[in-house]
Protein backbone atom coordinates (compact mmCIF):
# COMPACT_ATOMS: atom_id res chain seq x y z
CA UNK A 1 0.00 0.00 0.00
CA UNK A 2 1.18 3.51 -0.80
CA UNK A 3 0.58 6.79 1.03
CA UNK A 4 -2.04 7.88 -1.51
CA UNK A 5 -3.95 4.63 -1.02
CA UNK A 6 -3.87 5.04 2.72
CA UNK A 7 -5.37 8.46 2.36
CA UNK A 8 -8.19 6.99 0.28
CA UNK A 9 -8.77 4.43 3.01
CA UNK A 10 -8.89 7.15 5.66
CA UNK A 11 -11.38 9.07 3.53
CA UNK A 12 -13.65 6.11 2.94
CA UNK A 13 -13.38 4.26 6.24
CA UNK A 14 -12.53 6.91 8.77
CA UNK A 15 -9.81 6.82 11.38
CA UNK A 16 -10.78 3.88 13.49
CA UNK A 17 -11.29 0.65 11.61
CA UNK A 18 -8.19 0.42 9.49
CA UNK A 19 -7.52 -2.65 7.41
CA UNK A 20 -4.51 -4.88 7.94
CA UNK A 21 -2.85 -3.46 4.82
CA UNK A 22 -3.32 0.06 6.09
CA UNK A 23 -1.88 -0.79 9.47
CA UNK A 24 1.13 -2.47 7.83
CA UNK A 25 1.78 0.65 5.80
CA UNK A 26 1.40 2.86 8.84
CA UNK A 27 3.97 0.83 10.74
CA UNK A 28 6.60 1.71 8.16
CA UNK A 29 5.65 5.22 7.02
CA UNK A 30 6.42 8.17 9.27
CA UNK A 31 4.52 10.68 7.13
CA UNK A 32 1.30 8.66 7.29
CA UNK A 33 1.77 8.10 11.01
CA UNK A 34 1.99 11.87 11.38
CA UNK A 35 -1.12 12.39 9.29
CA UNK A 36 -3.12 9.91 11.33
CA UNK A 37 -1.82 11.31 14.62
CA UNK A 38 -2.78 14.82 13.54
CA UNK A 39 -6.25 13.72 12.47
CA UNK A 40 -6.71 11.97 15.80
CA UNK A 41 -5.57 15.08 17.60
CA UNK A 42 -8.02 17.25 15.64
CA UNK A 43 -10.98 14.92 16.22
CA UNK A 44 -10.17 14.55 19.92
CA UNK A 45 -10.10 18.33 20.36
CA UNK A 46 -13.27 18.72 18.31
CA UNK A 47 -15.04 16.18 20.53
CA UNK A 48 -14.09 18.29 23.54
CA UNK A 49 -15.85 21.33 22.09
CA UNK A 50 -19.34 21.81 23.54
CA UNK A 51 -21.95 20.29 21.25
CA UNK A 52 -24.65 22.32 22.98
CA UNK A 53 -24.60 26.00 23.84
CA UNK A 54 -27.35 27.74 25.75
CA UNK A 55 -29.02 30.30 23.52
CA UNK A 56 -30.04 33.63 25.05
CA UNK A 57 -33.59 33.61 26.39
CA UNK A 58 -34.57 36.51 24.18
CA UNK A 59 -34.54 34.25 21.12
CA UNK A 60 -37.49 32.28 22.40
CA UNK A 61 -39.31 35.44 23.48
CA UNK A 62 -38.88 36.91 20.06
CA UNK A 63 -39.72 33.66 18.30
CA UNK A 64 -42.80 33.21 20.41
CA UNK A 65 -43.98 36.72 19.57
CA UNK A 66 -43.48 35.95 15.90
CA UNK A 67 -45.41 32.69 16.19
CA UNK A 68 -48.22 34.56 17.92
CA UNK A 69 -48.21 37.25 15.27
CA UNK A 70 -48.41 34.68 12.48
CA UNK A 71 -51.21 32.82 14.23
CA UNK A 72 -49.21 29.60 14.47
CA UNK A 73 -49.83 29.46 18.19
CA UNK A 74 -53.50 29.05 18.76
CA UNK A 75 -55.26 30.40 21.82
CA UNK A 76 -55.69 27.65 24.41
CA UNK A 77 -59.24 26.95 25.54
CA UNK A 78 -59.92 28.22 29.08
CA UNK A 79 -59.21 25.51 31.61
CA UNK A 80 -58.15 24.78 35.12
CA UNK A 81 -54.43 25.18 34.45
CA UNK A 82 -52.69 28.33 35.45
CA UNK A 83 -51.84 30.34 32.39
CA UNK A 84 -48.19 30.80 31.47
CA UNK A 85 -46.68 34.26 31.88
CA UNK A 86 -47.07 34.92 28.20
CA UNK A 87 -50.70 33.88 28.14
CA UNK A 88 -51.33 36.09 31.15
CA UNK A 89 -49.45 38.90 29.46
CA UNK A 90 -51.49 38.65 26.30
CA UNK A 91 -54.72 38.23 28.25
CA UNK A 92 -53.94 41.24 30.42
CA UNK A 93 -52.82 43.37 27.54
CA UNK A 94 -55.62 42.77 25.09
CA UNK A 95 -58.48 44.72 26.67
CA UNK A 96 -56.31 47.69 27.57
CA UNK A 97 -56.72 51.04 26.04
CA UNK A 98 -54.36 51.57 23.16
CA UNK A 99 -54.23 55.28 23.95
CA UNK A 100 -52.46 54.68 27.24
CA UNK A 101 -50.01 52.32 25.60
CA UNK A 102 -49.32 54.79 22.83
CA UNK A 103 -48.64 57.55 25.34
CA UNK A 104 -46.07 55.44 27.15
CA UNK A 105 -44.55 54.36 23.88
CA UNK A 106 -44.12 58.00 22.87
CA UNK A 107 -41.85 58.56 25.85
CA UNK A 108 -39.59 55.75 24.74
CA UNK A 109 -39.72 56.83 21.13
CA UNK A 110 -38.66 60.31 22.19
CA UNK A 111 -35.69 58.92 24.05
CA UNK A 112 -34.69 56.88 21.03
CA UNK A 113 -35.09 59.97 18.89
CA UNK A 114 -32.70 61.92 21.09
CA UNK A 115 -30.09 59.24 20.55
CA UNK A 116 -30.48 59.21 16.81
CA UNK A 117 -30.06 62.94 16.43
CA UNK A 118 -26.65 63.39 18.04
CA UNK A 119 -25.43 60.14 16.47
CA UNK A 120 -26.24 61.34 13.01
CA UNK A 121 -25.24 64.89 13.32
CA UNK A 122 -22.92 65.59 16.20
CA UNK A 123 -19.72 64.29 14.63
CA UNK A 124 -19.81 66.55 11.62
CA UNK A 125 -22.25 69.09 12.85
CA UNK A 126 -19.88 71.99 12.46
CA UNK A 127 -19.27 71.11 8.86
CA UNK A 128 -22.77 70.51 7.66
CA UNK A 129 -26.29 71.31 8.80
CA UNK A 130 -28.34 68.21 8.01
CA UNK A 131 -32.13 68.18 7.80
CA UNK A 132 -32.17 66.06 10.94
CA UNK A 133 -30.12 68.61 12.80
CA UNK A 134 -32.49 71.37 11.80
CA UNK A 135 -35.18 69.53 13.76
CA UNK A 136 -33.18 69.57 17.00
CA UNK A 137 -35.00 72.34 18.83
CA UNK A 138 -38.34 70.69 18.20
CA UNK A 139 -38.23 68.07 20.98
CA UNK A 140 -41.35 68.68 23.01
CA UNK A 141 -41.65 65.08 24.18
CA UNK A 142 -38.18 65.12 25.66
CA UNK A 143 -38.85 68.38 27.42
CA UNK A 144 -41.58 66.64 29.35
CA UNK A 145 -39.16 64.05 30.70
CA UNK A 146 -37.74 65.17 34.07
CA UNK A 147 -34.12 63.99 33.81
CA UNK A 148 -33.64 65.50 30.41
CA UNK A 149 -34.99 68.88 31.36
CA UNK A 150 -32.88 68.88 34.48
CA UNK A 151 -29.71 68.38 32.51
CA UNK A 152 -28.18 70.91 30.15
CA UNK A 153 -28.90 68.85 27.03
CA UNK A 154 -31.93 70.95 26.21
CA UNK A 155 -30.08 74.07 27.11
CA UNK A 156 -27.79 73.61 24.17
CA UNK A 157 -27.35 77.11 22.84
CA UNK A 158 -28.02 76.95 19.17
CA UNK A 159 -28.80 74.40 16.57
CA UNK A 160 -25.78 72.91 14.91
CA UNK A 161 -23.31 73.72 17.69
CA UNK A 162 -23.40 71.16 20.45
CA UNK A 163 -20.42 71.68 22.73
CA UNK A 164 -18.62 68.49 23.58
CA UNK A 165 -19.02 69.10 27.30
CA UNK A 166 -22.77 69.33 26.89
CA UNK A 167 -22.69 66.16 24.91
CA UNK A 168 -20.95 64.37 27.75
CA UNK A 169 -23.46 65.61 30.28
CA UNK A 170 -26.50 64.80 28.21
CA UNK A 171 -28.13 61.55 29.20
CA UNK A 172 -27.99 58.72 26.71
CA UNK A 173 -31.34 57.62 25.33
CA UNK A 174 -31.02 54.44 27.38
CA UNK A 175 -30.62 56.51 30.52
CA UNK A 176 -33.54 58.76 29.65
CA UNK A 177 -35.82 55.91 28.76
CA UNK A 178 -34.67 53.89 31.74
CA UNK A 179 -35.23 56.81 34.13
CA UNK A 180 -38.65 57.59 32.73
CA UNK A 181 -39.76 54.01 32.94
CA UNK A 182 -38.33 53.57 36.43
CA UNK A 183 -40.25 56.63 37.57
CA UNK A 184 -43.41 55.17 36.16
CA UNK A 185 -42.63 51.90 37.88
CA UNK A 186 -42.46 53.50 41.34
CA UNK A 187 -46.22 53.34 41.85
CA UNK A 188 -46.56 49.75 40.79
CA UNK A 189 -45.44 47.81 43.92
CA UNK A 190 -48.35 48.94 46.06
CA UNK A 191 -50.94 48.70 43.38
CA UNK A 192 -53.57 46.01 43.11
CA UNK A 193 -53.19 45.39 39.42
CA UNK A 194 -56.05 43.04 38.70
CA UNK A 195 -59.01 41.42 40.36
CA UNK A 196 -57.47 38.08 39.61
CA UNK A 197 -54.37 37.46 41.73
CA UNK A 198 -52.93 35.14 39.09
CA UNK A 199 -53.04 37.89 36.50
CA UNK A 200 -51.64 40.32 39.05
CA UNK A 201 -48.73 37.97 39.75
CA UNK A 202 -48.19 37.34 36.05
CA UNK A 203 -48.00 41.07 35.33
CA UNK A 204 -45.46 41.57 38.07
CA UNK A 205 -43.50 38.58 36.83
CA UNK A 206 -43.56 40.05 33.32
CA UNK A 207 -42.16 43.27 34.68
CA UNK A 208 -39.37 41.45 36.50
CA UNK A 209 -38.59 39.51 33.34
CA UNK A 210 -38.43 42.65 31.26
CA UNK A 211 -36.26 44.40 33.84
CA UNK A 212 -33.84 41.48 33.82
CA UNK A 213 -33.76 41.53 30.03
CA UNK A 214 -33.19 45.29 29.98
CA UNK A 215 -30.34 44.93 32.47
CA UNK A 216 -28.77 42.24 30.28
CA UNK A 217 -29.04 44.41 27.17
CA UNK A 218 -27.65 47.44 28.98
CA UNK A 219 -24.73 45.42 30.23
CA UNK A 220 -24.04 44.10 26.77
CA UNK A 221 -24.18 47.58 25.32
CA UNK A 222 -21.86 48.84 28.01
CA UNK A 223 -19.37 46.13 27.09
CA UNK A 224 -19.77 46.72 23.39
CA UNK A 225 -21.41 50.03 22.47
CA UNK A 226 -21.32 49.05 18.78
CA UNK A 227 -23.58 46.06 19.33
CA UNK A 228 -26.51 47.12 17.20
CA UNK A 229 -28.50 44.01 17.92
CA UNK A 230 -28.31 44.60 21.66
CA UNK A 231 -29.35 48.20 21.10
CA UNK A 232 -32.31 47.11 19.04
CA UNK A 233 -33.34 44.57 21.67
CA UNK A 234 -32.95 47.20 24.36
CA UNK A 235 -35.24 49.65 22.61
CA UNK A 236 -37.76 46.93 21.95
CA UNK A 237 -37.62 45.99 25.61
CA UNK A 238 -38.15 49.62 26.65
CA UNK A 239 -41.13 49.74 24.35
CA UNK A 240 -42.50 46.54 25.86
CA UNK A 241 -41.93 47.87 29.34
CA UNK A 242 -43.74 51.07 28.47
CA UNK A 243 -46.62 49.04 27.11
CA UNK A 244 -46.67 46.83 30.15
CA UNK A 245 -46.55 49.71 32.62
CA UNK A 246 -49.34 51.46 30.77
CA UNK A 247 -51.43 48.32 30.97
CA UNK A 248 -50.59 47.87 34.67
CA UNK A 249 -51.47 51.43 35.57
CA UNK A 250 -54.70 51.38 33.72
CA UNK A 251 -55.57 48.12 35.37
CA UNK A 252 -54.59 49.54 38.78
CA UNK A 253 -56.76 52.59 38.30
CA UNK A 254 -59.65 50.40 37.29
CA UNK A 255 -59.35 48.22 40.34
CA UNK A 256 -58.57 50.77 43.01
CA UNK B 1 -36.78 34.43 31.25
CA UNK B 2 -38.80 32.25 28.98
CA UNK B 3 -41.37 30.01 30.52
CA UNK B 4 -38.79 27.57 31.77
CA UNK B 5 -40.77 27.23 34.96
CA UNK B 6 -43.42 25.51 32.91
CA UNK B 7 -40.95 23.11 31.39
CA UNK B 8 -38.17 22.14 33.75
CA UNK B 9 -34.62 21.09 32.72
CA UNK B 10 -34.11 18.95 29.71
CA UNK B 11 -31.89 16.29 28.31
CA UNK B 12 -31.82 15.73 24.61
CA UNK B 13 -33.83 12.73 23.59
CA UNK B 14 -35.26 12.20 27.04
CA UNK B 15 -38.88 12.35 27.96
CA UNK B 16 -39.62 15.55 29.77
CA UNK B 17 -42.38 16.75 31.99
CA UNK B 18 -44.74 19.37 30.78
CA UNK B 19 -48.00 20.77 31.97
CA UNK B 20 -50.85 19.64 29.84
CA UNK B 21 -52.64 22.37 28.02
CA UNK B 22 -56.34 22.20 28.39
CA UNK B 23 -58.38 21.91 25.25
CA UNK B 24 -58.98 19.53 22.42
CA UNK B 25 -55.40 19.61 21.21
CA UNK B 26 -54.13 17.74 24.25
CA UNK B 27 -56.52 14.87 23.60
CA UNK B 28 -56.53 11.85 25.85
CA UNK B 29 -53.41 12.88 27.68
CA UNK B 30 -55.00 15.90 29.24
CA UNK B 31 -58.32 14.24 29.87
CA UNK B 32 -56.74 11.50 31.97
CA UNK B 33 -54.86 13.77 34.34
CA UNK B 34 -56.01 17.30 33.79
CA UNK B 35 -54.27 19.03 36.66
CA UNK B 36 -51.06 17.03 36.94
CA UNK B 37 -47.87 17.51 34.96
CA UNK B 38 -47.55 14.65 32.48
CA UNK B 39 -44.63 13.11 30.64
CA UNK B 40 -44.40 14.30 27.07
CA UNK B 41 -42.38 12.67 24.36
CA UNK B 42 -41.03 14.40 21.32
CA UNK B 43 -43.61 12.69 19.11
CA UNK B 44 -46.46 13.92 21.31
CA UNK B 45 -45.00 17.40 21.38
CA UNK B 46 -44.84 17.40 17.58
CA UNK B 47 -48.48 16.34 17.39
CA UNK B 48 -49.50 19.08 19.82
CA UNK B 49 -47.39 21.67 18.03
CA UNK B 50 -49.10 20.74 14.78
CA UNK B 51 -52.34 21.70 16.51
CA UNK B 52 -50.86 25.05 17.54
CA UNK B 53 -50.12 24.26 21.17
CA UNK B 54 -47.81 26.91 22.59
CA UNK B 55 -46.24 24.72 25.27
CA UNK B 56 -45.42 22.06 22.69
CA UNK B 57 -43.61 24.62 20.55
CA UNK B 58 -41.60 25.64 23.54
CA UNK B 59 -40.91 22.04 24.47
CA UNK B 60 -39.44 21.38 21.02
CA UNK B 61 -37.46 24.60 21.17
CA UNK B 62 -36.04 23.72 24.58
CA UNK B 63 -35.28 20.19 23.46
CA UNK B 64 -33.28 21.11 20.36
CA UNK B 65 -32.42 24.78 20.80
CA UNK B 66 -29.02 24.33 22.39
CA UNK B 67 -27.71 22.05 19.67
CA UNK B 68 -29.11 24.24 16.95
CA UNK B 69 -27.60 27.33 18.55
CA UNK B 70 -24.20 25.62 18.88
CA UNK B 71 -24.36 24.64 15.23
CA UNK B 72 -25.29 28.16 14.12
CA UNK B 73 -22.61 29.66 16.32
CA UNK B 74 -19.88 27.47 14.87
CA UNK B 75 -21.08 27.99 11.34
CA UNK B 76 -21.15 31.77 11.42
CA UNK B 77 -18.71 32.47 14.24
CA UNK B 78 -20.60 35.34 15.81
CA UNK B 79 -23.40 35.28 18.38
CA UNK B 80 -25.57 37.99 16.84
CA UNK B 81 -25.79 36.20 13.49
CA UNK B 82 -26.19 32.87 15.23
CA UNK B 83 -29.21 34.16 17.17
CA UNK B 84 -30.74 35.51 14.04
CA UNK B 85 -30.22 32.28 12.15
CA UNK B 86 -31.48 30.13 14.97
CA UNK B 87 -34.68 32.12 15.16
CA UNK B 88 -35.08 31.90 11.40
CA UNK B 89 -34.51 28.14 11.43
CA UNK B 90 -37.07 27.55 14.18
CA UNK B 91 -39.53 29.87 12.54
CA UNK B 92 -39.30 27.91 9.31
CA UNK B 93 -39.59 24.69 11.24
CA UNK B 94 -42.72 25.76 13.08
CA UNK B 95 -44.28 27.16 9.93
CA UNK B 96 -43.84 23.80 8.26
CA UNK B 97 -44.44 21.56 11.23
CA UNK B 98 -47.89 20.69 9.93
CA UNK B 99 -46.25 18.92 7.01
CA UNK B 100 -43.93 16.79 9.17
CA UNK B 101 -44.91 13.14 8.71
CA UNK B 102 -42.10 11.51 10.65
CA UNK B 103 -40.43 10.02 7.59
CA UNK B 104 -37.08 11.20 8.93
CA UNK B 105 -36.08 11.97 12.49
CA UNK B 106 -37.35 15.31 13.71
CA UNK B 107 -33.84 16.42 14.69
CA UNK B 108 -32.58 15.55 11.20
CA UNK B 109 -35.37 17.62 9.71
CA UNK B 110 -34.59 20.52 12.02
CA UNK B 111 -30.86 20.35 11.37
CA UNK B 112 -31.43 20.19 7.64
CA UNK B 113 -33.47 23.35 7.87
CA UNK B 114 -30.84 24.99 10.04
CA UNK B 115 -27.97 24.08 7.74
CA UNK B 116 -29.95 25.35 4.75
CA UNK B 117 -30.72 28.64 6.48
CA UNK B 118 -27.09 29.06 7.50
CA UNK B 119 -25.63 28.15 4.12
CA UNK B 120 -28.08 30.44 2.38
CA UNK B 121 -26.99 33.30 4.62
CA UNK B 122 -23.30 32.53 4.12
CA UNK B 123 -23.81 32.42 0.37
CA UNK B 124 -25.53 35.79 0.42
CA UNK B 125 -22.87 37.24 2.65
CA UNK B 126 -19.95 35.92 0.63
CA UNK B 127 -21.16 37.28 -2.72
CA UNK B 128 -19.47 40.64 -2.52
CA UNK B 129 -16.49 39.44 -0.51
CA UNK B 130 -15.22 36.42 -2.44
CA UNK B 131 -11.51 36.09 -1.93
CA UNK B 132 -9.15 35.75 -4.85
CA UNK B 133 -8.44 32.16 -3.91
CA UNK B 134 -12.14 31.29 -3.94
CA UNK B 135 -12.58 33.04 -7.28
CA UNK B 136 -9.75 31.06 -8.76
CA UNK B 137 -11.04 27.85 -7.26
CA UNK B 138 -14.81 28.04 -7.54
CA UNK B 139 -15.15 24.33 -6.91
CA UNK B 140 -12.80 24.24 -3.95
CA UNK B 141 -15.08 22.10 -1.84
CA UNK B 142 -15.20 19.34 -4.43
CA UNK B 143 -11.55 19.32 -5.31
CA UNK B 144 -8.79 17.60 -3.40
CA UNK B 145 -7.13 19.69 -0.71
CA UNK B 146 -3.82 21.24 -1.65
CA UNK B 147 -0.63 19.79 -0.27
CA UNK B 148 2.24 22.00 0.63
CA UNK B 149 5.13 20.25 -1.04
CA UNK B 150 8.32 20.79 0.88
CA UNK B 151 6.59 22.33 3.90
CA UNK B 152 7.81 20.96 7.21
CA UNK B 153 5.49 18.28 8.49
CA UNK B 154 4.61 19.74 11.87
CA UNK B 155 3.12 17.37 14.38
CA UNK B 156 -0.04 18.73 15.91
CA UNK B 157 -0.21 16.27 18.78
CA UNK B 158 -0.34 18.28 21.98
CA UNK B 159 -0.35 21.55 20.03
CA UNK B 160 -4.02 21.79 19.13
CA UNK B 161 -6.11 23.61 21.64
CA UNK B 162 -9.79 24.40 21.47
CA UNK B 163 -9.30 28.08 20.71
CA UNK B 164 -6.97 27.33 17.80
CA UNK B 165 -9.33 24.76 16.48
CA UNK B 166 -12.41 27.02 16.74
CA UNK B 167 -10.52 29.71 14.88
CA UNK B 168 -9.50 27.32 12.12
CA UNK B 169 -13.01 25.85 11.84
CA UNK B 170 -14.24 29.36 11.06
CA UNK B 171 -11.83 29.49 8.14
CA UNK B 172 -13.13 26.34 6.51
CA UNK B 173 -15.35 26.65 3.45
CA UNK B 174 -19.01 26.39 4.56
CA UNK B 175 -19.58 22.90 3.15
CA UNK B 176 -16.55 21.40 4.90
CA UNK B 177 -17.44 23.31 8.04
CA UNK B 178 -20.98 21.94 8.16
CA UNK B 179 -19.89 18.33 7.83
CA UNK B 180 -17.01 18.71 10.27
CA UNK B 181 -19.15 20.38 12.93
CA UNK B 182 -21.96 17.89 12.51
CA UNK B 183 -19.67 14.85 12.63
CA UNK B 184 -16.70 15.67 14.81
CA UNK B 185 -18.28 18.20 17.18
CA UNK B 186 -21.95 17.24 17.35
CA UNK B 187 -21.43 13.52 16.89
CA UNK B 188 -23.76 12.80 13.98
CA UNK B 189 -23.15 9.71 11.84
CA UNK B 190 -22.51 9.98 8.13
CA UNK B 191 -25.95 8.63 7.21
CA UNK B 192 -27.57 11.32 9.38
CA UNK B 193 -25.35 14.00 7.88
CA UNK B 194 -26.27 12.77 4.42
CA UNK B 195 -29.93 13.29 5.40
CA UNK B 196 -29.24 16.73 6.81
CA UNK B 197 -27.07 17.93 3.95
CA UNK B 198 -29.02 16.20 1.23
CA UNK B 199 -25.97 14.35 -0.09
CA UNK B 200 -24.68 10.77 -0.27
CA UNK B 201 -22.90 9.05 2.61
CA UNK B 202 -19.78 8.84 0.46
CA UNK B 203 -19.92 12.55 -0.16
CA UNK B 204 -20.24 13.22 3.54
CA UNK B 205 -17.17 11.06 4.26
CA UNK B 206 -15.20 12.74 1.53
CA UNK B 207 -16.11 16.24 2.75
CA UNK B 208 -15.15 15.29 6.29
CA UNK B 209 -11.77 14.00 5.17
CA UNK B 210 -11.12 17.17 3.20
CA UNK B 211 -12.21 19.29 6.13
CA UNK B 212 -9.77 17.51 8.44
CA UNK B 213 -6.99 17.83 5.90
CA UNK B 214 -7.67 21.54 5.49
CA UNK B 215 -7.84 22.00 9.25
CA UNK B 216 -4.49 20.28 9.59
CA UNK B 217 -2.99 22.71 7.11
CA UNK B 218 -4.53 25.69 8.88
CA UNK B 219 -3.33 24.51 12.27
CA UNK B 220 0.15 23.84 10.94
CA UNK B 221 0.18 27.33 9.47
CA UNK B 222 -0.79 28.70 12.88
CA UNK B 223 2.10 26.83 14.46
CA UNK B 224 4.51 28.17 11.86
CA UNK B 225 3.23 31.68 12.42
CA UNK B 226 3.64 31.27 16.13
CA UNK B 227 7.20 29.99 15.68
CA UNK B 228 8.03 32.91 13.39
CA UNK B 229 6.74 35.38 15.97
CA UNK B 230 8.73 33.72 18.71
CA UNK B 231 11.87 33.90 16.62
CA UNK B 232 11.24 37.54 15.83
CA UNK B 233 10.71 38.33 19.49
CA UNK B 234 13.91 36.55 20.42
CA UNK B 235 15.90 38.51 17.82
CA UNK B 236 14.49 41.92 18.70
CA UNK B 237 16.46 43.98 21.28
CA UNK B 238 13.57 44.01 23.71
CA UNK B 239 12.83 40.34 23.12
CA UNK B 240 15.14 39.18 25.89
CA UNK B 241 13.49 41.49 28.36
CA UNK B 242 10.02 39.97 27.86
Amino acid sequence: MHCKELESVLEAEGLEQLSKDARLHLATCGACQGLLADFNSITATAKALPAEVNPPDRIWISLRAQLEAEGLIKEPVEGSEKASWWESFVAAWKPRSFAAVAAAALVVAAAVYVKRVPQNGASDVAKKQTPVESLRPAQPQVAAVPPVTALPANAAPAQGSVPSKTKELAPSPSESASFTLNQAELDVPNMQLAGNSQVDAALRQNLRTLNAFIAECELRLKQNPQDELAREYLYTAYQQKADLLAAMMESGRGEN
Amino acid sequence: MCASSVIPGTTLGATRRIRPISGAATGQLARQRPAQPVALTEAEAIRLAQAGNAAAFEFLYQLHGRRVYALCLRMVGNPADAEDLMQEAFLQLFRKIGTFRGESAFSTWLHRMTVNVVLMRLRKKSLPTDSLEETLEPDAENSAPKRDVGAPDLRLTGAVDRVNLERCIEQLPPGYRSVFVLHDVQGYEHNEIAGIMGCSVGNSKSQLHKARTRLRELLQEELRQQAREERKAAKSPTGSLD
